[in-house]
């Protein structure tokens, strides 16, 4: 039976009366590169330190290489870390820090420098091994942390969200070094990351959390197209939500309404209707009158309000009937050069770019949904993909 | 059944050497603390509600203490002197602190050599000094104000001098810590001048003035030193407890006394404790150095009453060193070395001095040894939770502890004879002992800052590289803490060398030492050998100080070169 590298399963952690981490099952396949992602206090760095026993889970079971860890202290474990703050030590110059592990495994000083420099090599830092921390810059500094984790060739690299405290140009590099060396070394290794955009880039797999709880795992292009629910849809990307009521297949909302196309629980009486801003073509003033070529999308009559230069790509935000949408258009879409605000404009996206997400059904009071519907219908603008 | 054994050998691994390791060093610290201050203290309660055969007699004593106007009349003499000392220190610390961190005047650096002065002197030593200055034969007699220095006068004198570089200290500490750009944006809005003091520079100081509030205030109510030597008939609650031990033999009293003295110093260090926590990081990372502006006629009278400052402060070392030196004080004004002739007098002689040298030196040794561990213990280990707690909380009482409590306290609970640690009674060691406690919580605390500065992933770091704990103490966490454990060690060395107030108590024909003979040496009439030994301390203190300095300049240039870029 295939039994994959890190199990983890039904792990709890509790603080006191609060819940950091309920139920997390998950697994991670040797060699992968998996990233957890979500806002602050959704638990992925708890969880990150359940895994090195940095933390001590309340419930469940950690198996790594096919060994129960949960109970063992950090200093049993097999892993590497790599911590935002770096965490080098400062009083030791970097050929000490990278070889601080190498000196307890017996080795004599001159192979654990040997090994330092080997490692300073494949981190691209070579002919620093005399200089201190303080004399690196902090892109430098996070890549001899990155080569004292992977000193001991652990089985498993732990990366903190190892890029947030560096600029974006040093961030940009960093990532692409970091994922050819993980895929070099065939290392299995697990970030922890807020940033959406490191994760889509950098991860195999990625595990969306929310709250405590794990809210979807799947592939970047699995998370982006086929998000499971509002809140990762929201979080990956950026998408219009609108307001719904469902009767039977038919979503109403403020501007119009859509056939969905498949069942709905019948207990299920409020939802959003999700699409990309990149998903949705205009149809501009001139052509309005020309009747859609497509009959199976979604047709909504709306009004430019306001047009931003992104460089990339040109937004327009609209107004139908209250429902703000945000809309992407490229560059090599003619309208978007002759877009003014105040255009009478008909919007159109395809029904498999469609996304309806259930709102939790109501059992006592409304307000779970009117908070859930609180959260979406702020601006919807979080940077592009 | 599946489910026990795949469980249970995990749990037994999980407390591997290590963890045992650090459990059993938290212990020991917990063990250390509960055994000199938690058990000793508690033993003195206990013998407050006890009459002098041992029974139980509840709030006999209490009763006794308060029907009698004689003892509870220092109530009242002790708030009113500690209150009064307690605004002019913090008003002209205030001043003084103002001046070194926010004004252009010249010679900053002497003025805080000046007044960091008082520091190395024992708490005698001014108390000594205003007796010549304004004592009967006094050369300063007639511009004196009041009857006599003997009393309230002399007492408040004395603490002033004494406590004025503890409120400099942290009051300069507060100075410090401001942000240059809020008073850039203070002045982009047009405000005038006592606005910006009255909005920017009093807010940013507030938390500080009050701790310094606090610590002086404590200080004063607790001093037993400069009210032994000047107060006169002017009874206070720490020379009461004295009297009571000392002359009547009336150790229950004593214990009375010591908990009315514990209660204004436990309740203004709650309060202090209270505010501290309201404290939130005032200076972030960002914070711009507050650049000094020139103002010729600030600058002048602040440097004036800097000016005035030192010269009070020098004036009362001048004239203790100076009568220390004369034979016989007023008539023959011959100078001699005579009065350091101290193995003709009474209190032990040189030996005392000796001695003294000697238990600062084991309280700084093994002081900083303890201290550091176990604040190490309580920030960077990360096991038994409330354990720590308990530590950090323990650690942190002494500084409610008066000196005369502490020391009455170890009478009681090592002198029984069921007490298995009975043997370190009347030895070097208790002395150490309780030096080491009396000082412990301001060693702790600067330890436990200079800790919380490392990065907190160290530890996790190391386990990850599989290098026990105590490689990673040795190899990082010590080296960079290595400027904050010297100036611990020079601090307890200091503090221990001039110390008299707990010490009364428990030293032995064989372990007199040298604060205790200055007060004996007083009370039999030879002040000025008893100035002489002020002196002689104070000026072992300073070189001790020079030394410690220079060797730590040395250590850390050659140790903490990573710190430059």
């Amino acid at each position: 039976m295939h039994s994959p590298y890190l199990n983890i399963s039904h792990l709890t952690k509790n603080y006191g009366n609060f819940t950091a981490l309920e139920d997390i099952s998950l697994q991670v396949e040797e060699g992968e590169f998996v990233c957890f992602l979500g806002p602050s206090g959704c638990g992925k760095t708890t969880l990150l330190r359940s895994i090195a026993g940095l933390e001590q889970n309340t419930s469940g079971t950690i198996h790594q290489a096919g060994k129960e860890i949960s109970q063992l202290p950090p200093q049993s474990r097999d892993f590497g870390i790599v911590f935002q703050s770096y965490a080098l030590f400062p009083n030791l110059n970097v050929s000490d820090n990278i070889s601080y592990g190498l000196r307890n495994k017996k080795l004599t000083r001159k192979a654990a420098q040997w090994r330092a420099s080997e490692l300073l090599q494949q981190v691209e830092m070579p002919g620093v091994e005399l200089k201190y921390p303080a004399q690196l810059s902090g892109g430098q500094q996070q890549r001899v942390a990155l080569a004292r984790a992977l000193a001991m060739e652990p089985g498993l690299l732990l990366l903190d969200e190892p890029l947030s405290a560096l600029d974006a140009r040093v961030r940009a590099h960093l990532r692409q070094e970091i994922c050819m060396l993980q895929r070099k070394l065939g290392i299995t290794t697990i970030m922890v990351t807020h940033d959406q955009e490191e994760a889509l880039t950098m991860a195999d797999k990625i595990v969306a959390m929310n709250q405590g709880v794990i809210a979807q795992i799947g592939t970047a292009r699995q998370i982006y197209q086929q998000p499971n629910s509002a809140f990762v849809a929201n979080f990956i990307g950026c998408m219009n939500m609108l307001a719904v009521s469902v009767k039977g297949q038919q979503l109403t909302f403020s501007a119009g309404q859509y056939l969905w196309s498949k069942d709905i629980a019948s207990d299920i009486s409020n939802g959003h209707l999700g699409f990309r801003p990149e998903q949705v073509k205009v149809l501009p003033p001139d052509l309005r009158s020309i009747p859609a070529q497509s009959t199976t999308g979604l047709q909504i009559a709306a009004t430019v309000i306001s047009i931003t230069f992104m460089g990339a790509s040109i937004r327009l935000r609209c107004l139908a009937q209250g429902c703000t949408i945000e809309v992407e258009l490229p560059p090599s879409e003619p309208y978007s050069a002759k877009a003014g605000s105040g255009d009478k404009v008909l919007l159109t996206i395809e029904g498999d770019k469609l996304h309806f997400f259930a709102n939790p059904s109501q059992q006592s009071t409304d307000s779970p949904a009117a908070l859930v519907t609180a959260i979406i219908d702020q601006p919807l603008i979080q940077g592009a993909i | 059944m599946n489910l026990v054994s795949s469980v249970l050998p995990a749990k037994i691994q999980k407390l591997d050497l290590q963890t045992w390791l650090q459990r059993g060093l938290l212990i020991i610290a917990l063990l250390f603390l509960s055994f000199s201050l938690l058990l000793p203290l508690a033993n003195m309660l206990f013998k407050s509600l006890q009459n002098k055969q041992g029974e139980f007699i509840g709030l006999t004593n209490f009763s006794a203490y308060f029907s009698n106007s004689a003892l509870y009349s220092s109530i009242a003499n002790s708030l009113t002197v500690a209150t009064i000392s307690t605004v002019i220190v913090v008003s002209s610390a205030f001043v003084v602190a103002y001046t070194l961190t926010r004004s252009a005047i010249v010679g900053k650096g002497v003025f805080k050599i000046i007044t960091s002065l008082p520091l190395f002197a024992p708490s005698l030593l001014p108390a000594l000094s205003l007796i010549y200055l304004f004592g009967n034969q006094g050369v300063l007699k007639g511009i004196l104000p009041v009857e006599s220095i003997y009393g309230p006068m002399g007492i408040i004198m004395g603490l002033c001098f004494w406590m004025f570089p503890h409120a400099l200290m942290i009051m300069v500490t507060a100075f410090s810590n401001s942000d240059g750009r809020l008073y850039e944006a203070a002045a982009a809005l047009k405000t005038p001048a006592w606005r910006v003091f009255l909005t920017v520079t009093l807010p940013s100081v507030r938390y500080g003035l009050i701790n310094t509030l606090f610590v002086c205030f404590t200080l004063a109510v607790t001093d037993f030193g400069v009210a032994k030597i000047i107060g006169g008939q002017y009874n206070v609650l720490a020379t009461d407890i004295y009297k009571q031990v000392i002359g009547q033999q009336n150790f229950h009293m004593g214990a009375v006394v010591s908990v009315v003295l514990l209660l204004p110093a436990l309740i203004s260090f709650w309060v202090d404790r209270r505010v501290q926590r309201q404290q939130t990081a005032q200076l972030s990372a960002r914070a711009v150095p507050y650049q000094v502006q020139k103002s010729v006629i600030k600058d002048r009278l602040l440097l004036l009453f800097c000016g005035l400052i030192s010269l009070v402060l020098l004036t009362i070392i001048a004239m203790a060193v100076y009568a220390s030196l004369v034979t016989f004080w007023p008539y023959n004004q011959q100078l001699t070395l005579a009065n350091y002739q101290f193995e003709d007098m009474d209190g032990g002689g040189w030996d005392a001095y000796f001695n003294s040298v000697q238990m600062a030196s084991w309280v700084a040794v093994l002081g900083t040894v303890i201290v550091f561990i176990s604040a190490y213990l309580t920030e960077k280990v990360n096991i038994m939770n409330n354990w720590r707690k308990a530590l950090h909380f323990l650690a942190m009482l002494p500084m409610a502890v008066p000196g005369m409590v502490l020391g009455l306290s170890y009478i009681f609970f090592f002198n029984s004879s069921n007490n298995p640690l009975h043997f370190i009674y009347a030895s070097m060691a208790i002395l150490v002992l309780n030096t080491t406690v009396h000082f412990y919580t301001v060693c702790h605390l600067t330890a436990l800052t200079s800790l919380k500065q490392i990065d907190a992933q160290f530890e996790s770091v190391s386990a990850s590289l599989k290098v026990p704990f105590y490689v990673t103490f040795w190899r990082v966490t010590l080296p960079l803490c290595l400027p904050a454990v010297l100036d611990i060690s020079i601090y307890l060395f200091v503090n221990a060398l001039t110390t008299v107030s707990a010490v009364v108590f428990l030293y032995s024909a064989d372990t007199a030492l040298a604060s205790v003979a200055i007060m004996n040496m007083d009370e039999a009439g030879d002040t000025a050998a008893a100035a002489a030994m002020a002196v002689l301390l104070m000026v072992t203190a300073l070189s001790v100080k020079i030394i410690h300095w220079l060797c730590s300049k040395n250590i850390l240039s050659n140790t903490q070169r990573w710190r430059s870029r």
